[in-house]
């Protein structure tokens, strides 16, 4: 029951994922970033099948920071990242044993200027989203973020409306996800947010 | 590259054993039948398409060509059935090229039968193969297993009860063409009326010994839509438009210039 | 439910009208009961006459739109043309009986005019019969209810303004009876000088 949270501002994209790692009814860590940087503006965020989750991350990381070391420190863009991103999970799912992660991908795309989050699933469905959630969090922050979620907000207002999401989920979600770690994503790079 | 990739295989199990299913194939749930004749041999088919309990083509093909002469009738999985014809087709066609003769309909049965058999059943095609060629005039049937039957007269598909209670009663041995058309549409025409599976329109295709194939596409159609007694069309701006947006396209036209018949002036 | 075509949803349809064609899809992306987005297009572009739609698990219609333009590029490459409607639908049928024993969940549909402007559409199944039709084809989770619409709203021959008129009603009606589908809607009329696209007003529930 990973949190992962992620709302797309004005100028910037927030990142937010739970704390804790949980095995049955063990709560086995409480500090767990479930997040790693692809290149300087593209965080991917991920929950899923213990193993698989970390494991995808971090061959994803390696394979995107490969890109730029051979393609001359170009850096892959938001878009670029998610499709092969999303293309690696497609083509996985047809193998013996597919990853099962599912990620949101924060992004800031230093061409135009704009601020992306990307959801992206394990069955290789991806859309562009202004927020997203995955598994029951979703279900909760939905109707929170319609309702409140304007796509000229500023950091502030974001944190603001990320604050109320995560509040939401401390009520009604059955369990203590330890709280989260909190990212931001802008033209100045990636960075963590105190909360 | 060539042949059926089987990757996608794997991941559909996987989706399956998450609780998933398999989509739902469009089938002929079908009547098809062919008869004999003095001097020749016809097949005929319904035109439905079923998708589940959903019509899903009033009017699709079932007859189709595998050469010049031979043309087969299938029932089954649709897919399957277009996709067997057309390959066996165009290897029929290499043979006989590379043979210099005339396709045999028992060369397109065994190449048919050879190919199902080696999928096990997996490709759900039932045919009916006629024809004729050098050696006379044959009717054969083959199923998705790749056994094959040999008759005067045949009924394959869900509706080949409703059909073969008809052949039975009306075959008789040397009957003229005209009769065995006759016997061969009111067969499907009873699978249309008493068969689910199977409705729509008649199509038939006569093989004549020393002729060109006929096809009778449409040959019955005894369920013609009756035209709608009014109008359904709507007042222009009915539905409300968000946002509209144009794209031009530039129209080619091509247009033959002639040149004088003197020829061309070329430098010396 | 389980059925790996109606995780996302979504519907499309495409018609046939005096020298011009229609196509038209709803906008919604869901994960089963949760609705995620409201701006999947499930209609792409082949060239400026010919259109496809892809319908079902919302993998395979990113995954094969992407072969599809492949496919589509290395033809205009090879032959130095566009290709003709039904030459890309017989392309479809056979990419997708490729994978016979294991399909692709998606329902595609074609729409085009070829070169002598002659209207052609067609519809699939997932593993690539294609269903010839004169009239309308249409796919998705609203197929039924779209068979339904369509088959009461159709009449030949009609000009490309009254043409958007009843594919625009069969779609709105038809995905107001299916919860997968709807959240918006777009509508494509291909006539023989310019193709036109009308974002359309719908329920959001």
């Amino acid at each position: 029951m990973d949190v992962v949270l992620g709302i797309r501002l004005k100028d910037c994209t927030l990142i937010a994922t739970s704390k804790s790692v949980t095995r049955g009814i063990s709560v086995l860590k409480e500090d767990d970033d479930k997040t790693r940087i692809l290149n300087e503006h593209n965080l991917i965020a991920f929950t899923g099948e213990a193993g698989d989750t970390v494991q995808f991350a971090e061959y994803i990381q390696a394979n995107i920071q490969l890109y730029s070391m051979r393609e001359n420190d170009i850096e892959l863009s938001p878009k670029a990242t998610a499709s092969f991103v999303r293309n690696q999970l497609a083509t996985s799912l047809r193998t013996r044993k597919p990853y099962q992660v599912n990620v949101l991908i924060g992004g800031f795309d230093t061409k135009t200027g704009k601020p992306t989050l990307n959801y992206i699933d394990y069955i290789g469905t991806q859309a562009i989203l202004p927020y997203a959630a995955h598994g029951y969090a979703a279900f909760y922050c939905m109707s929170l973020l319609d309702k409140h979620y304007r796509p000229e907000m500023e950091l502030n207002d974001g944190l603001k409306l990320l604050e109320m999401s995560i509040k939401e989920l401390q009520t009604r979600m059955p369990m203590d996800f330890k709280g989260v770690i909190v990212k931001v994503i802008d033209k100045e790079g990636i960075r963590k947010i105190d909360v | 590259m060539a042949g059926l990739s089987f990757d996608n295989f794997q991941r559909n199990k996987f989706l399956v054993s998450k609780g998933f299913g398999q989509p739902m194939a469009t089938s002929t749930g079908t009547t098809i039948v062919g008869c004999k004749f003095n001097g020749g041999v016809i097949i005929a088919a319904d035109t439905r398409a079923t998708a589940g309990s959903i019509v899903a083509d009033k009017n699709c093909e079932k007859l189709h060509r595998l050469s010049p002469k031979i043309w087969c009738a299938g029932a089954g999985t649709a897919a399957d059935t277009e996709m067997v014809t057309q390959l066996i087709a165009s290897n029929l066609e290499l043979h006989s090229l590379s043979q210099r003769r005339q396709p045999r309909v028992i060369t397109a049965l065994t190449l048919l039968k050879q190919h199902l058999f080696k999928y096990q059943g997996h490709l759900g095609a039932y045919l009916i193969v006629a024809g004729n060629d050098p050696t006379g005039a044959h009717l054969m049937s083959v199923q998705a297993h790749g056994s094959t039957d040999i008759g005067e007269y045949q009924s394959l598909g869900s509706g080949s009860l409703a059909a073969m209670a008809v052949l039975e009663t009306g075959w008789k041995p040397n009957m003229t063409k005209e009769e065995a058309m006759k016997l061969c549409a009111d067969a499907i025409e009873s699978g249309i009326w008493n068969d689910l599976g199977s409705g729509s329109n008649v199509d038939l295709c006569v093989m004549e010994v020393g002729k060109d194939a006929e096809l009778h596409r449409n040959y019955l159609t005894p369920n013609v839509r009756s035209e709608k007694l009014k109008s359904y069309k709507f007042d222009r701006g009915t539905t409300a438009v968000l946002r509209s947006s144009i794209h031009d396209v530039l129209d080619v036209e091509e247009t033959v210039i002639t040149f004088g018949n003197d020829a061309m002036e070329v430098d010396a | 439910m389980s059925d790996p075509s109606s995780i996302n949803g979504g519907s499309a349809l495409a018609m046939v009208g005096k020298d011009c064609v229609a196509i038209a899809c709803d906008l919604r992306l869901g994960s089963q009961s949760l609705g995620l987005a409201n701006n999947f297009e499930k209609i792409f572009k082949i060239n400026d006459k010919v259109m496809m739609g892809l319908t079902g698990l919302a993998s395979d219609v990113t995954t094969l739109h992407e072969l599809f333009r492949f496919k589509n590029n290395l033809y205009e490459l090879r032959e130095e043309r566009k290709i003709e409607p039904s030459t890309f639908a017989n392309l479809v049928s056979s990419t997708l009986y490729e994978k016979r024993f294991g399909p692709w969940f998606t329902g595609p549909l074609v729409a085009g005019l070829d070169k002598h402007n002659k209207p052609f559409i067609c519809g699939f199944d997932s593993i690539g019969c294609i269903d010839y039709a004169k009239d309308f084809v249409v796919s998705g989770t609203a197929s039924d209810q779209l068979y339904g619409m369509c088959e009461g709203l159709y009449q030949p021959n009609l000009e490309p303004e009254d043409l958007f008129e009843t594919i625009s009603q069969s779609l709105l009606n038809a995905v107001d009876r299916d919860t997968l589908s709807g959240w918006g809607a777009i509508v494509y009329i291909i006539t023989k000088d310019k193709v036109i696209k009308k974002v359309l007003r719908t329920r959001q529930d």
